[in-house]
């Protein structure tokens, strides 16, 4: 329920055509730029439209509702010398106490349904590489081709966005038939009926809708023949983050993607195969680097973990796919290899398990994540100094062991382990 | 009629053609008679100040502004005793009247240019401002920039330039000479010594030219504008000079002087941005304007206005602001004409009655004196294929009748045709219909005109703005002395909900002026109003 004071202000901005949501938690230390290149972006491109910046705030103690707030529209436009025809306003609403994606994502959602938006664009407050041409990249296909969902393409160094491209993506893909590369984005756009529509559904009850929000987003969309583009917006940096962080991320994203095909599986148990979403100014994702990369630490958590989680592992996985596992892990690190397909199996296998919650469910996205950390090296390792192109070719590949593979996940779907 | 100083901060002012107005001799234009039998009307509608545009003989190439006489009357619209009679009238009804005076240009057709033009040595030949090149004052804009590709016309007679700001037919006149502003003196004088109240001065930025500027606004022009308003001061008390001026506030601000040029001046970016922000539901547009509007002398009045005899201009908004004006007021490009849009105020506002309110109540609360464009007040409509202004300078629409009870002439033989589409023709908008209606425009008209002058804070008040947290609403005080009058506008289409931080004024009850109702006392609380679309409110704060 949004705070009494939430709905004063929202009475306040009244009627808009395009809302920016920017849920945050303790970002003052990014919070500025993103907010300023959003106003540039709004003066540049939709000067004549009504525009409300709404930041919906997990209990900040360091400011960042005030710099949202507080942050002056004079100095973009003397800056960019674009006047502003309109008010902007920036308000903002702590919806609690702790850091919550999905009642974030719920509250700006709400608020786009009570200001009628036409476009609801989230902008992450750590998008630090945030150029003012996001927000009409984001806005443009809602607004004026009729688009209900458009996600983010970015371009990343290969070594950022590893669990995108080897698992969220392909999973994705192969489960909904749609090519969407970023299924969890932390930018996207979404018109007003779909987000009307979003708030009326049940994903909010429901634990993959509240362990991630964003993706369930896309899954919805999917799911429920809505208008899905992709459009292409800029070099993205990944913002810098703990190792510790990895499960927490993997509840988030893969949780919330094992758990959407519970309810889903009318719908994925009878695709096949996958198809392109239309891409707007479409440019190379991959940055090829030279990625400083830990292969030691890597292999040793993957080894390590598949030798202390045997009995777990013995739970959620065929024997085949332990022992092929196990295999590699006995491997040095030179020879080492993580084949895609072992890799494919090795999700589909987990996906099963998780649905059948053959262990505790959390248990099960934990273990994955040292199998996940053996993937990464072998992704990273390939082609290191190939083209972002050959990389590009590999990830298809992965995305056909996916789709080959789904007739497998169909058959251990519903055995009894 | 005793000229009251600062009479003209609590006027109401109605601009009017003579040959628009009323034709008493069937000839199919307007006439002084005409206007003199219809002072009745003018006077009902509540108005206390007529301003009158150019009536001197012209070759009309310039509706009246290309002037060949300024001593006289035009045949068409009777002789000057006809004037004096008219004058004489308007002041038993206690009605000023405002003339125009074009001090900068005269037509081509003055027998000051035609002795000036005839040779280069004639004595008249620097009355204008003549060169042998077409390369001076280069940096000076060009005004009517759909008509004029230079400001400088070819003379084949004395074989030589003549400058001219606006079109080329209307020849600058010398104001580096002083028999020009001696001359230009007496005929002001002319009309003074008459009884007239004041003189609307036309184009008054372009009096002086000098090289390595715009060629606007100059020292020089205010000097002589110093120099008329000293003599006028001196032998005329009480007359009062507005200025046409059409400029960025900063710009305006020095005509006022220390209060020694204008009495008042024309807010020109103002205008503009009432209508814009009625479209963008946004007070932004209006109080930043008015944000940049430096503050004037105490004896000195802006003049505000809706719209007047020609396009509602955009020459001061900014490049964007002209995009969206024209997108959205003129979206066929016919309307369109010089920097400006060629429209009516009720067709403007798609002849949204609410819309038509609000934006006259803005005219009326805002500060300054407002003006009122001769049928505006009963909503008439406007003709945009007449070509140049003469769309919005259709006959007055007095009746269903005959030529709209204008006049008695052929219809053929009208000075421009009548409205006559379903809409806004004069079977449908006419003054009779609507006198007989309470809830027509032009009895609003007249209410809300009785309530702008029940009380001298609309016109001497002094103005802050509130800003409640919803742009949509555009609220104000005004005060003056111990009298505070509240104003809230709602810019929307939808009905809003605001609140205002009234603490300050805790313990008033607040009294609506047109109904005289009474509101909730002022408390500690955000006063919470809610507000249908477009709706205004006027309270009187009364502490009792």
């Amino acid at each position: 329920m949004l705070t009494d004071d939430f709905v004063r202000q929202l009475i306040n901005v009244g009627e808009v055509d395009i809302l920016v949501g920017l849920p945050t938690h303790n970002h003052a230390k990014t919070i500025e730029p993103v907010v300023r290149a959003i106003q540039a972006g709004i003066l540049k491109c939709f000067p004549r439209e009504r525009t409300v910046i709404i930041n919906a705030d997990g209990g900040s103690n360091d400011g960042t509702p005030e710099l949202v707030t507080g942050a002056s529209i004079d100095d973009v436009w003397r800056a960019s010398k674009v006047y502003a025809l309109r008010t902007l306003h920036a308000i903002s609403t702590r919806y609690a106490t702790t850091l919550d994606s999905g009642t974030a994502l719920r509250t700006i959602l709400a608020a786009a349904d009570l200001l009628r938006a036409k476009v609801c664009v989230l902008v992450s407050p750590e998008a630090t590489t945030i150029e003012p041409d996001w927000v009409q990249k984001l806005v443009r296909p809602v607004y004026y081709d009729n688009f209900d969902l458009v996600c983010p393409l970015y371009r990343r160094q290969k070594s950022e966005g590893a669990l995108m491209r080897n698992l969220l993506y392909p999973m994705t893909r192969s489960m909904y038939g749609y090519r969407i590369h970023e299924p969890y984005a932390s930018e996207f756009a979404i018109s007003g009926r779909f987000a009307t529509d979003l708030l009326g559904k049940e994903i909010w009850t429901q634990e993959w809708g509240r362990m991630g929000a964003e993706i369930s987003v896309t899954i919805t969309a999917i799911t429920g023949s809505y208008r899905v583009c992709q459009s292409f917006l800029g070099t993205k940096a990944q913002p810098a983050r703990n190792s510790s962080d990895l499960v927490s991320v993997m509840r988030r994203t893969v949780g919330a993607l094992f758990a959407s095909l519970d309810g889903n599986f009318e719908l994925w148990s009878k695709l096949s195969g996958s198809q392109p979403v239309p891409t707007l100014d479409s440019e190379p994702e991959v940055i090829p680097e030279g990625a400083r990369i830990n292969r030691k630490r890597l292999h040793d958590m993957f080894a390590t973990g598949v030798t202390n989680l045997e009995p777990v592992f013995r739970s959620i996985l065929s024997e085949t796919t332990l022992s092929d596992l196990q295999k590699i892990a006995a491997l040095g690190i030179d020879e080492f290899n993580y084949p895609a397909e072992l890799w494919a199996r090795t999700v589909l296998e987990f996906t099963a398990s998780y649905h059948k919650s053959v262990i505790n469910r959390d248990h099960i996205l934990q273990a994955l994540v040292p199998l996940y950390r053996g993937r990464s090296l072998t992704f990273l390792l390939d082609d290191q100094n190939g083209s972002g192109e050959n990389i590009e070719i590999r990830e298809e590949a992965l995305c056909g062991e996916f789709e080959r593979l789904k007739p497998y996940l169909l058959e251990i779907w519903g055995e009894r382990k | 009629m005793k000229r009251e100083p600062g009479w003209y901060k609590d006027a109401v002012v109605y601009q009017v053609h003579v040959r628009t107005f009323y034709d008493t001799n069937n000839d199919g234009i307007g006439d002084f008679a005409g206007l003199a039998q219809r002072l009745d009307y003018v006077q009902e509608l509540g108005v206390n100040t007529i301003w009158l545009m150019p009536f001197f003989p012209s070759p009309l190439r310039d509706d009246g502004y290309d002037i060949s006489d300024y001593r006289s009357v035009h045949p068409s619209y009777g002789t000057l005793e006809d004037f004096k009679k008219f004058l004489s009238i308007a002041h038993e009804r206690g009605i000023r009247v405002i003339i125009e005076m074009v001090l900068n240009h005269t037509s081509d057709q003055h027998p000051w240019f035609l002795e000036s033009r005839s040779s280069q040595g004639n004595p008249k030949r620097d009355w204008y401002v003549w060169s042998d090149t077409d390369a001076k004052y280069r940096g000076t804009r060009i005004i009517f920039v759909d008509t004029e590709m230079s400001n400088w016309a070819w003379d084949p007679i004395s074989k030589s330039y003549y400058w001219h700001r606006f079109f080329s037919h209307q020849p600058d006149l010398n104001y580096d000479n002083p028999a020009v502003r001696e001359e230009m003196w007496n005929v002001m004088k002319f009309w003074l010594e008459m009884g007239i109240d004041g003189f609307r001065l036309d184009a008054v930025p372009y009096l002086i030219e000098r090289e390595g500027t715009n060629c606007e606004n100059l020292p020089e022009t205010h000097a002589i504008i110093r120099d008329l308003r000293k003599r006028v001061d001196e032998q005329f008390p009480g007359v009062m000079l507005l200025a046409e001026a059409n400029q960025w506030p900063a710009d305006l601000r020095p005509y006022f002087g220390d209060g020694d040029e204008f009495h008042m001046a024309f807010h020109f970016p103002l205008m503009p941005r009432m209508f814009m922000g009625l479209r963008l539901e946004d007070r932004k547009p209006i109080t930043e304007i008015l944000q940049q509007t430096p503050e004037i002398p105490a004896s000195c009045q802006w003049c505000l206005f809706l719209r007047n005899h020609d396009e509602l201009t955009l020459e001061m908004v900014t490049d964007m602001e002209r995009d969206y004006m024209y997108d959205i007021y003129a979206s066929d490009k016919t309307m369109r004409l010089n920097l400006g849009i060629r429209r009516r105020l009720a067709p403007l506002l798609d002849n949204d009655r609410r819309r038509i309110e609000l934006m006259n109540g803005m005219l009326m609360s805002l500060p300054g004196t407002p003006i009122i464009y001769y049928g505006d007040e009963i909503g008439m409509g406007d003709n945009i294929y007449l070509g140049d202004r003469n769309g919005v300078r259709t006959p007055m629409q007095w009746s269903g009748g005959w030529n709209g009870g204008f006049s008695g002439a052929d219809p053929e033989s009208l000075y421009s045709p009548s409205i006559l589409n379903p809409v806004y023709g004069y079977q449908a908008v006419n003054v009779l219909s609507q006198k007989r209606t309470q809830h027509s425009l032009l009895s609003w008209m007249k209410h809300i005109i009785g309530i702008r002058r029940s009380t001298p804070v609309f016109g001497s008040g002094s103005i802050e703005f509130l800003y409640p947290a919803n742009h949509r609403v555009l609220a104000f005080i005004r005060q003056l002395g111990k009298e505070t009058v509240l104003v809230v506008n709602n810019l929307s289409s939808a009905a809003q909900a605001v609140e205002l931080d009234l603490r300050r004024y805790k313990g008033n009850i607040l009294i609506e002026m047109f109904g005289k109702n009474i509101f909730p006392r002022i408390g500690d609380l955000p006063y919470l109003l809610t507000m249908g679309p477009y709706q205004f409110y006027w309270f009187r704060l009364r502490r009792i």
